[in-house]
């Protein structure tokens, strides 16, 4: 029960009025940047990190955990009330969302969505904290191959399975890991790429990367719409705001199924929530089909519910992979981890002995940022839908201050400047021409650490390659790759053939 | 802005539709970089064997293996030809995104409970990436104007100072993205950029380059 007790100091140390103002500006700029489309919590926190360099580790931690989740939380709320999801985590939970709204049950989908959010973010918390420890004793056990074998799992798996291409994503991939290259080879002091600039021996920084990517590529893509026709009608949130009794008894299996499809899928690195949240919607809708008065197709609750709770459970036990492994297995995580680095912290095994205050603290403002989310979202989500209402150029632009303002306070570099908007134009080709830009950051952040690991063990068998497949853990790991990839073109492969066979014959 | 163009034919509507190859180019070019580099890069004389130039020559090569593969994928399969429509008129796009999204939507859901969930969630994510039968329309102008801001706003960062090149990148950004009150901006532009300085030159402590108001605060 030492967990219990860690987790007690850890709220300890976060219930100071300090603190808590922390957890609460988080969860409000969090939620805030989450209700815009486009945007997420990955870059929430980006935009976030430069600007915290002046708090203790401590606050600057505990702030994040409520960007993140507030992003999570936020995310529903302009999907359900109009139809264009805050981030890709939230469009299994629009498409009922937003059937709901149309008939005039806007409040109780917000509020479905909201408590979904909770429970699958506690309830992962929860198992967080029981399996972190000794998810990272497992990992001390691991050694230079056993990492490489992870990284490239994860290298393989993102792009795989995010993409709707497993040739872009992997163009994806690649261009992530040639931007990783520049800079000072750590093992050799080699500068690689780096143009004999001085600035760039530390390589290109992880705060340009995905501001570049995730924001300034957003606002040139939105500048790229201009004038195209869009439907961006704000549905009135009208209806109860408490669900009834008949409500509640759908949405608490759904909450609970959503969980406990999430919960895996933070652990598997895939790159989010995407997966999960429409694996919950899939088996809702099945699971809809048998009852004769299903709402399937005219907003069934269920299918607010479960996506919604998948979403948060797979971002909870991302943020324990990321915790005990030093894996981040999504975007966010990989900001996450860029954030460690930034205070001197290298999450893994070690973290939990080094700066278990920290870790247990932050684990801890997990539970008190899901709390203050749920009151922030369940009365007040009509609110934070007027946000959709300030004129778009106003917030954009606001944003672009604020990546700029963000990437020039971290480094007072003025090439960080020129980099960034280089990154972002590349982000803005990506989103335009449909490659993921997922791979790319955990290529960025990945990268470094699978050519580290590789020449490490291969230092060690002398040059010996069969040493990457000799202990058991990296054989297995390598299979399943294996396996799932086969499974997923066959797959693909298989519903293409049928796409080609129902539009030969329409019938 | 242009309007609707009529179909047309020849080597440039053939471009047109294959813009994508830009993203191919971009790879060959990173590959041929990064060979160049690796094949010049200093190395320390006394290096552990897999050295520092093992990985950018395999990244190298993937580059330019993407770079063919999706080049030829982008060749095979073009946009459609037919634009977005923009704001105003196009009857035909006009119940566009609502039933397009609609639409994805049910696709999305029946392959959903096939398990194949992601490929049709990207469709859905952005109707963009080619969900539709129409090609983006790209607002030339609008993403020129944005960057122009953006590269005005560093060079003139150092000599000008935060308050007076932040106030103007927000007005360009904002001006780029459509807002038809420029005099009304330039206020807002200098409150808001003068609220970043208070907050976190004077309030956290961030270093902000003062410029030629250096005096003045």
């Amino acid at each position: 029960m030492s967990s219990l007790g860690n987790l007690g100091d850890g709220f300890l140390t976060i219930l100071t009025p300090m603190n808590m103002l922390w957890v609460l500006v988080g969860a409000l700029l969090g939620t805030a940047v989450g209700v815009l489309p486009g945007l997420g919590s990955a870059m929430a926190v980006a935009l976030l990190l430069p600007v915290t360099f002046s708090l203790d580790p401590v606050g600057a931690f505990i702030m994040f955990a409520g960007v993140l989740f507030g992003g999570l939380f936020g995310d529903s709320t302009a999907g359900i009330l109009m139809n264009t999801p805050g981030n890709s985590t939230a469009i299994a939970g629009s498409i009922e969302g937003h059937r709901m709204a149309r008939s005039g049950r806007a409040a109780q989908a917000l509020a479905t969505a909201a408590i979904g959010a909770f429970v699958g973010g506690i309830l992962s918390s929860v198992l967080v904290v029981f399996f972190a420890p000794s998810l990272a004793e497992l990992a001390t056990l691991f050694g230079p191959a056993e990492y490489l074998a992870l990284s490239v799992f994860a290298f393989v798996a993102i792009s795989a399975v995010v993409s709707e291409s497993v040739l872009r994503g992997l163009a994806a991939l690649v261009i992530g890991l040639a931007i990783a290259l520049v800079g000072v080879d750590g093992m050799s002091g080699t500068a690689r790429f780096t143009g004999g600039m001085p600035e760039l021996f530390d390589g290109i920084s992880i705060v340009v990367i995905t501001v570049g990517l995730l924001a300034l590529g957003e606002v040139i893509a939105v500048a790229a719409r201009r004038g195209t026709k869009e439907d961006l009608r704000v549905m009135p949130s009208t209806g109860r705001l408490w669900l009834s009794r008949a409500e509640i008894r759908l949405a608490i299996p759904a909450w609970l199924r959503g969980t406990a499809i999430g919960v895996p899928f933070g652990i598997i690195p895939v790159g989010g929530s995407e997966v999960p949240t429409f694996l919950s919607y899939g088996t809702e809708r099945r699971l809809g089909s048998r009852r004769a008065d299903s709402l399937f197709g005219k907003g069934a609750i269920q299918g607010v519910a479960g996506p919604e709770a998948a979403g948060n459970a797979t971002a909870g036990t991302a943020m324990g992979a990321l915790l005990a492994l030093g894996l981040p297995t999504s975007a966010t995580a990989a900001v996450m981890l860029a954030a460690f680095r930034q205070y001197g912290l290298q999450p893994g095994p070690l973290l939990f002995e080094r700066a278990s205050e920290l870790v247990w603290a932050l684990l801890a403002s997990f539970f008190v940022a899901m709390a203050v989310l749920l009151v922030l979202n369940l009365p007040f989500a009509p609110l934070w839908a007027k946000l959709l209402k300030v004129p778009r150029h106003y917030l954009y632009s606001g944003i672009t201050v604020f990546a700029m303002l963000g990437v020039y306070a971290t480094s007072s570099k003025i090439l960080d400047l020129v980099l960034v908007l280089a990154i972002g134009l590349l982000g803005f080709a990506m989103r335009r021409y449909g490659l993921p830009v997922a791979p790319v950051l955990i290529a960025v952040i990945l990268g470094p650490l699978a050519e580290t690991e590789f020449r490490r063990a291969m230092a060690v068998s002398e040059g010996d390659p069969s040493v990457l497949v000799s202990s058991p853990i990296t054989i297995v790991l390598y299979l399943v790759l294996a396996l799932g990839v086969t499974g997923l073109l066959v797959q693909r492969a298989r519903n293409r053939g049928r796409a080609i066979a129902s539009e030969a014959n329409p019938s | 802005m242009t309007t609707h163009p009529a179909p047309e034919s020849g080597p440039a509507a053939c471009l047109r539709r294959r813009t994508g190859l830009i993203v191919p180019l971009l790879l060959l070019v990173t590959g041929i970089v990064l060979g160049a580099g690796t094949l010049t890069m200093e190395v320390p004389p006394n290096v552990a064997s897999p050295g520092p130039q093992l990985f950018p020559t395999v990244v190298a090569v993937a580059c330019v293996v993407f770079a063919v593969l999706l080049g030829i994928d982008v060749l095979r399969r073009p946009e459609p030809e037919r634009v977005a429509g923009p704001a105003d008129g196009d009857p035909a796009t006009d119940a566009g995104t609502a039933a397009r999204t609609a639409e994805a939507a049910d696709v999305t859901a029946s392959s959903a409970s096939t398990d194949a969930p992601v490929d049709v969630s990207e469709g859905a994510a952005d109707d963009t990436a080619g969900a539709g039968a129409t090609r983006v329309r790209s607002n030339r102008g609008a993403v020129a104007g944005l960057v122009g801001t953006i590269v005005a706003f560093i060079a003139l960062l150092v000599p000008l100072g935060w308050l007076l090149s932040g106030a103007l990148l927000f007005w360009g950004v904002a001006r780029a993205l459509g807002s038809r009150r420029p005099v009304f901006d330039i206020f807002l532009s200098i409150a808001i950029s003068s609220i970043v300085q208070l907050a976190f030159s004077a309030g956290l402590g961030l270093n902000l380059p003062p410029g030629v108001l250096a005096g003045v605060f």
